[in-house]
């Protein structure tokens, strides 16, 4: 779970390999918003992973690459 | 989760919050008011929710997004610092704090520093992407990889 300077970086790093996903970094933020924002919470609860999958879902990171185990 | 574990795991983030480190069982347990060993089977059964991560000696090895060892990944946030375990969670120190961040690592692939300040939620340059190797279905097999 890297950050690159650009999509062309990222290609050159994997040197011909499988790649993963690649996202913006804005959506990125979003992602760790929704997931992280109640972390330090004194009324947090452990999330299904249902509630996971829902995050990812909600900001469009869908597909099986994204589909949690 | 039981009450008790959901305490000691709130304890376990507010001293790692507070030292800018992973704390040990001992500084958790001073906390909560419960004996070592206590915390430390407290612990593994969060480590086996999911809800930390702990290395071979049962010590904290993450509390995410906090890595308890040095990562490329160091942030800084209310003149504290922290290090995460990955980008994601670079992110996630500032979106947890419910603060302004910023934090800096390297592009794997030229080595070139990356400074990213993140001001509401949003980076203050949008122009580095993302990448994840592992499929979301194997983030938890080997959690350290991914």
């Amino acid at each position: 779970m890297l950050l690159f300077r650009s999509e062309a970086h990222v290609d050159r790093w994997l040197a011909g390999r499988e790649p993963g996903a690649t996202i913006p970094i804005t959506k990125l933020a979003e992602l760790a918003a929704a997931w992280w924002q109640d972390r330090l919470s004194p009324d947090w609860q452990p999330r299904s992973r249902e509630q996971s999958q829902a995050i990812l879902d909600r900001l469009g990171l869908t597909g099986d690459f994204w589909r949690l185990g | 989760m039981e009450r008790a574990d959901i305490d000691l795991r709130n304890a376990t983030y507010q001293r790692f919050v507070e030292l800018g480190r992973a704390p040990t069982a001992a500084e958790v347990g001073a906390t909560i008011g419960v004996g070592e060993d206590g915390v430390r089977a407290g612990w593994r059964r969060l480590h086996d929710a999911h809800a930390l991560v702990l290395d071979d000696a049962g010590d904290i090895r993450m509390a995410n997004p906090f890595a308890a060892r040095p990562t490329d990944f160091r942030v800084e946030a209310g003149r504290r610092t922290w290090y995460a375990n990955c980008a994601w969670d670079a992110f996630g120190i500032g979106a947890a704090l419910h603060a302004d961040s910023r934090f800096e690592t390297h592009c794997p692939d030229c080595q070139d520093r990356i400074e990213i300040s993140v001001h509401d939620g949003r980076p203050d340059d949008a122009s580095p992407v993302f990448h994840v190797l592992v499929p979301a279905a194997r983030w938890w097999s080997d959690i350290g990889f991914t």
